[in-house]
Order: structure tokens, then sequence, then C-alpha cells
């Protein structure tokens, strides 16, 4: 089955050559030059990724990121212009999943894209998880809290699924990087901690006193089980 | 490092310049001026009172002693007139206050109430005057005792009345006066002194204002402003100052803007050319020989190229000030292992306490620095040929060697400049022209470390990276 990866940048240079490089590895691409453009192909394709630049003419990357997240779990890859800016930060809060900064080699980008759809394909446990008030479903993708089921996205689910494989255990960052994303040991560990905060958005009573995911200080996160 | 000659003589000398310094600053003299308008203001004072008291004081006494005397030699003229008693029964009947000595002559003959005060203890014109009929007075020593003589003449040929006062009383308060006056002569200078330099400070503070403000902008931070709080006095030389340091500013920020905006504007078609390159790659088989060799030769500048870009951001974006730390708690030794190329890692030798050091720091950045160090030791030095991670007090140190000739004490610091290449480098190519190392510098300075360049104990030269220990709070 082809995979189709939605490219939003609006360079057509760059266009062009990511989607040459994504199309010789096999993915189908559909190109967006806007945020406005990506949104409508959005409606009429269903992508398995989304790669999306925060520079954007109209409605820039991160609005586009949250649109996109008001109604899909659509892994999304964001391009950004430096490593080590808050945009970073600001791209993951907005929904996206994982990053590439320019200039990057096409190798990287179709590295990234492969883990997004490994993340995707999820389900590393088969059977039901409980912990404390969560049901987690690996199979079906779905998380119940108290019965009521909760709007994840695919990595937040995956890294929902890697805590709750061994309750009370202490997952390392680099550790969680590694499993959920497949980075190695210079994985940014920004990933992990904006993906945590937003699991908790979405399983905790009160965010700000997390009681379920927790962290160690010096060492990583754990849930309790 | 040699230390010049007669440093270790020359630093006494500093300290006591540094001292002198300090009292010619402008503080130190403000504090002087005060100090020596109080000294002198004391000293006028303290004379004008000294004469005023002790001339008042010796008139005072005077007056009274000349009345008794007066008064005396009244009692002595009727006492003699009337002729009841001798000259020795009268002078003894006579009031006298404590240690004062009455003396008669008559005739020629002499009378005194004290063995001790005679004729001749009286000055020669005092004694005249007397006889010539002026009553007078004189202040003489006496057997080491300042004494008041008064001498009235008396009716008669030859005939006079003289009275010996002690002073003893009046050169206590003398001496008293003189003590208080003296001593608040020497206290009030040194006081001033303390109150002018406490004094000054307030009055100075909008000094030390402009000073810090010209350091801060000296050390980079370029935004540093004159806040004048209203001050009259300060507002002019604040107002060009802050104009100076904002021109300065909007400077600085705008060569580092452009450069910044050429290293981004450089990236999109640089991520194409890589893009582009790579895809060629892909089909690099079916490319003829001299094909082939061109294509290589293409990767090898885009990679160059790419890295220098990127390097040009990093150090643009830094020179910009939007540094962007993202600070974490590592391993030191495991992560300058990880940070090596595989076959490196058999190089990395742990020193004293090098396990378990942990630092606070910003990976990517750190991880830069190592791989540059590596970068610089392959093309320049002859390849790396170890790599030490040990503690060093209360910071981390990290030692590159490599197997090079070593790098000129000449040319030490100038290595970590932008595009310096050490003059007598082995490597004639335009390999690296660098960044790198200045780049080193730069995240280290962000990260609170340092890196210098010294001779390693091998013969090569060896790159010493501290960086501040962080004590993690779960090992406290």
């Amino acid at each position: 089955m082809t995979r189709s990866v939605l490219v939003v940048e609006d360079d057509a240079r760059i266009r062009r050559v990511v989607q040459l490089t994504l199309a010789g590895e096999g993915f189908e691409v559909v190109e967006a030059g806007s945020g406005e453009e990506a949104l409508d192909a959005l409606r009429h394709h269903q992508p398995d990724v989304v790669l999306l630049d925060l520079v954007l003419p109209g409605i820039d990357g991160f609005e586009v990121c949250r649109r996109i997240r008001r109604g899909s779990d659509v892994p999304i890859i964001m391009v950004t212009a430096r490593a080590d800016s808050h945009d970073v930060v600001a791209g993951l809060e907005a929904g996206a999943d994982d990053y590439v900064s320019k200039p990057f080699v096409p190798k990287e980008l179709s590295a990234r894209v492969r883990a997004a759809l490994r993340r995707a394909n999820g389900a590393s446990a088969p059977h039901t998880i409980t912990v404390g008030p969560l049901e987690i479903s690996p199979e079906d993708a779905v998380v119940l809290r108290d019965g009521t089921r909760l709007d994840l996205t695919r990595t937040e689910f995956r890294l929902l699924c890697e805590l709750a494989s061994s309750p009370g255990r202490v997952f390392s960052r680099e550790e969680l990087l590694e499993r959920v994303w497949g980075y190695g040991y210079f994985g940014d560990n920004r990933l992990v901690d904006v993906h945590v905060h937003r699991l908790r958005g979405k399983v905790e009573d009160d965010p700000s006193r997390p009681a379920h995911i927790v962290t160690v200080r010096g060492m990583g996160y754990r849930i309790q089980p | 490092m040699t230390a010049p000659p007669g440093d270790a003589t020359g630093s006494g000398r500093r300290h006591g310049a540094g001292r002198l310094r300090r009292w010619r600053s402008l503080r130190g003299r403000a504090a002087l001026a005060f100090t020596a308008l109080a000294a002198l203001l004391t000293a006028v004072t303290s004379t004008g009172v000294w004469l005023t008291v002790s001339q008042y004081l010796l008139l005072q006494r005077e007056r009274v002693t000349t009345a008794q005397s007066l008064a005396n030699a009244d009692r002595l003229q009727r006492g003699l007139r009337t002729e009841g008693l001798s000259a020795p029964q009268l002078l003894a009947q006579l009031p006298r206050e404590t240690g004062s000595t009455s003396l008669l002559v008559d005739g020629g003959q002499w009378f005194t109430t004290s063995l001790r005060v005679g004729r001749d203890d009286l000055p020669l014109p005092l004694r005249r005057a007397a006889l010539r009929g002026e009553a007078s007075h004189q202040r003489i020593q006496l057997g080491g005792h300042t004494v008041l003589a008064v001498g009235v003449p008396l009716q008669g040929e030859g005939r006079a009345y003289f009275e010996v006062f002690p002073l003893d009383e009046l050169d206590e308060t003398y001496r008293t006066l003189g003590t208080v006056l003296l001593v608040a002569g020497a206290v009030v200078p040194v006081l001033a002194l303390g109150l002018g330099w406490w004094l000054t400070r307030p009055a100075l503070r909008p000094i030390d204002r402009v000073g810090a403000a010209a350091a801060a902008i000296a050390s980079g931070q370029l935004d540093a402003r004159i806040d004048h709080h209203g001050d009259p006095d300060l507002v002019p030389l604040a107002t060009s100052f802050n104009r100076t340091a904002a021109a300065l500013e909007r400077r600085v920020r705008a060569d580092a803007r452009f450069a910044s905006d050429v290293a981004h504007e450089l990236r999109t078609p640089l991520t194409a050319m890589l893009g582009a390159l790579s895809l060629v790659e892909q089909h690099r088989e079916r490319l003829p020989g001299t094909g082939r060799e061109a294509l290589d030769l293409l990767q090898e500048e885009v990679d160059r190229f790419s890295r220098l870009v990127q390097d040009l951001l990093e150090i643009s974006r830094s020179d910009a000030g939007s540094h962007d730390l993202v600070l974490e708690e590592v391993d030191l030794a495991d992560f300058v292992c990880q940070a090596l190329p595989e076959h490196a890692h058999p190089l990395v030798t742990r020193g004293p306490d090098g396990d378990g050091l942990v630092v606070r720091t910003d990976k990517r950045r750190l991880r830069q620095v190592v791989a540059n160090l590596v970068d610089n030791a392959d093309k320049h030095g002859g390849g790396l040929t170890r790599v030490t991670v040990a503690r060093v007090g209360r910071n981390a140190e990290v030692l590159v060697d490599d197997a090079g000739p070593g790098v000129d004490p000449a040319e030490r610091e100038r290595i970590f400049e932008r595009f310096a290449r050490a003059r007598g480098s082995a490597s004639s190519s335009s390999e690296g022209a660098g960044l790198g190392l200045s780049l080193v510098e730069r995240h280290l300075q962000l990260l609170g470390g340092s890196v210098t360049v010294v001779d390693s104990p091998e013969g090569g030269a060896r790159f010493r990276v501290l960086l501040p220990l962080e004590v993690a709070p779960w090992r406290r």
C-alpha cells in the first residue's frame, strides 16, 4: 500500500526536491504551496504524514498545525528555520510530532517520515492495559478515561503506551526518544517534554499537578501504577 | 607562561599605586578636600577660642588680683599710719587667698609673709615702678610656677606693697583647654574624612551608574542604558550616552542581522542543492567516470558549504544576542564518547573523578564543540590522539590532544578568531577555513565555560575545555 505525504512548503524548488526524494522512496506526494492549500488538500486526500514548513505566506505553519489537529491525528513533521529557537517548542505545542531544520539532507527527511509512519502504526502490546482510571487498547488505538474516549494524536498515544508498558518504571528522555521517535543519543529532549506536557493536558485532572504521568527529577518520566 | 622579571616586587608597588589611585579618584579627592576644609576650620576656630578664652581668663585674674592688692595696700597704709602694730604683724593680718604672698618695702627694709618669696624674686622694673609711684603687674616664673606679681606704691618715701599670686589654677585651665582644642583638631579631620567619603558616595552614584553602563556595553551587553532618575545634572550626560549606545547597538545588530540574513537566504538554495545532489547520487552508477569524479567533488564542496552556512548562522545568531539555550544535565564522559565518531571511542580516557561528572549544558552546542575540536584535530593536527575527561576543582575538563606540530604560542589566541587558520599549518588546502574554533569559543562562552590551547605532553596541540560543574540535586 502506497503511503502518501502532504508537503506544505512555499518554495517551489524545495517542494520539487522533496517531492523527487520522497517519490524516489516510494511515497505518494501531495504538494501544497500555502496554508490554505494545505488545509484544502487535507480535505481531499488522506495523507499518512504531513511535512509542514512553519514559514508560510498567509496563515502560518503554527495555525495550520492547530487547524489540522482539530480534526486529525495525522503525524505532522514541521520544518523549522533553526533548531534552537522557540519555534520548535511553539510548533510542538501547536500539535506537531517531530521536526527537521533547514538545511536538511533528504536522507534525514525520509528517515523522519518513516519514523512517523512506524509510530502511527503503533501497537507494541496486543492486550488492553489499565493504569489508574486509564484503559489503553493498543490494537484499536483507543484510550478511555473513566469510560470516556480521549482524543490523542498517534505520537501521544505511542508515548502513553511506552510509559504504560511498565507502570512504575522510570523512562529516561533518551529512552523515550529512541522508542517513540527513533532518535539516537542526540535527539532533542524537548520533543519528549512537550509531548508529555500535551499528554498530561488530556489525561490528568489537574495538568499542573500531575497524578498519573509524573516527572522524576534528573531521571525522566514514569506512569503511576 | 613565564613571569616577566621583577614581577614579584612589582606587585607590592602596584598595590601601593592602587591605593594611591583610589585617593586620586574623584571621590577620594572630594573627601580629601572636605577633610582639608574641616582641618582648616578647626584650626582657625581652635586658635580663636584659645586666644579669646586665655586672654579673657588672664584679664579676669589680673582684675581680681589687682583689686585684692589695691585693697590690701589700702589696709596696710591705714595700719602703718595708726602705728599700732609692726610691719610684719600688719602684713600677717592682711586677708590673702591661698598661696599668695605679701611683701612690703619700707625705706629699703623688706618684709614678707613667706620665706620662699623675697625681694630678689620680684623683677626690678616692677620694684622700681612701684617705688616710683606707679602701680603695675607682671607675670613671672617663680620656683617653676607661673605667678603674677602686683606692685602698689604706698604713701611715704621708699614704701611699696607687693603681692605675688599663684597662677597654677589658670595654667591648669590653659592646659585643659589646650588639650581639648588639640584633640578636637586631630579628631575633626579624621571624622571629616570618613564623613566626606560617606557623603560623596550618594553624590557620585551617578558616575557609578555611568561607569556600570559603559562597562556593560564594553562586555557586549549592548542594551545597557543609563537611567538618570530625573537628576538634572545627569540628564545631558545620560541622554548623549544613551544615544551613542543606541546607535552602537543598532549598528552592531544591523551587522549581525546582515550576516544572519545572508546565511538565512543561503539556506533555501542549499537545501535544494543538497536534495538535488542526493538524487543524482542515487544514479551514480549510471554516470561515466568523469561524471562520478565531478559528482564527488560537488558533494564534498556542497557539504563544506553547508557546514559553513550553518556555522555562520550559529555565529551571527549569537552576535545578534538571540541564543536560546536548551539546558539539560548530562554525564560529560558519556556525552563526549557519544559525540565522537565510533572509531575514536577507544581514545577517550577518564581522568581523576572523570566518571559521573554532570554538567548542565546545551547538548546541541556542546556536541558541536566536541565535533569541531575533533574536526580541527583531523584537519590541522594530524589526527586525534587522546580525549581526556576529568574534574578540576569546580570545573569539568575535557582535553583534546592531537598528533600535529602544536600551535605556536603567538597564534594561540588568533586561532579562535573567525576565518583564522594557524600560519605554518601543515594543511595548505582550503579545508575548514576556520569558523569551527571560533564557534567552539562562542558556544563555550555561552555555556559558562572556556577553551584554551596548550602543548600536549606528547608533542601535539592540546585544546583544554573547561565547563562549570553542576552539582546534581539528587546527588547532593
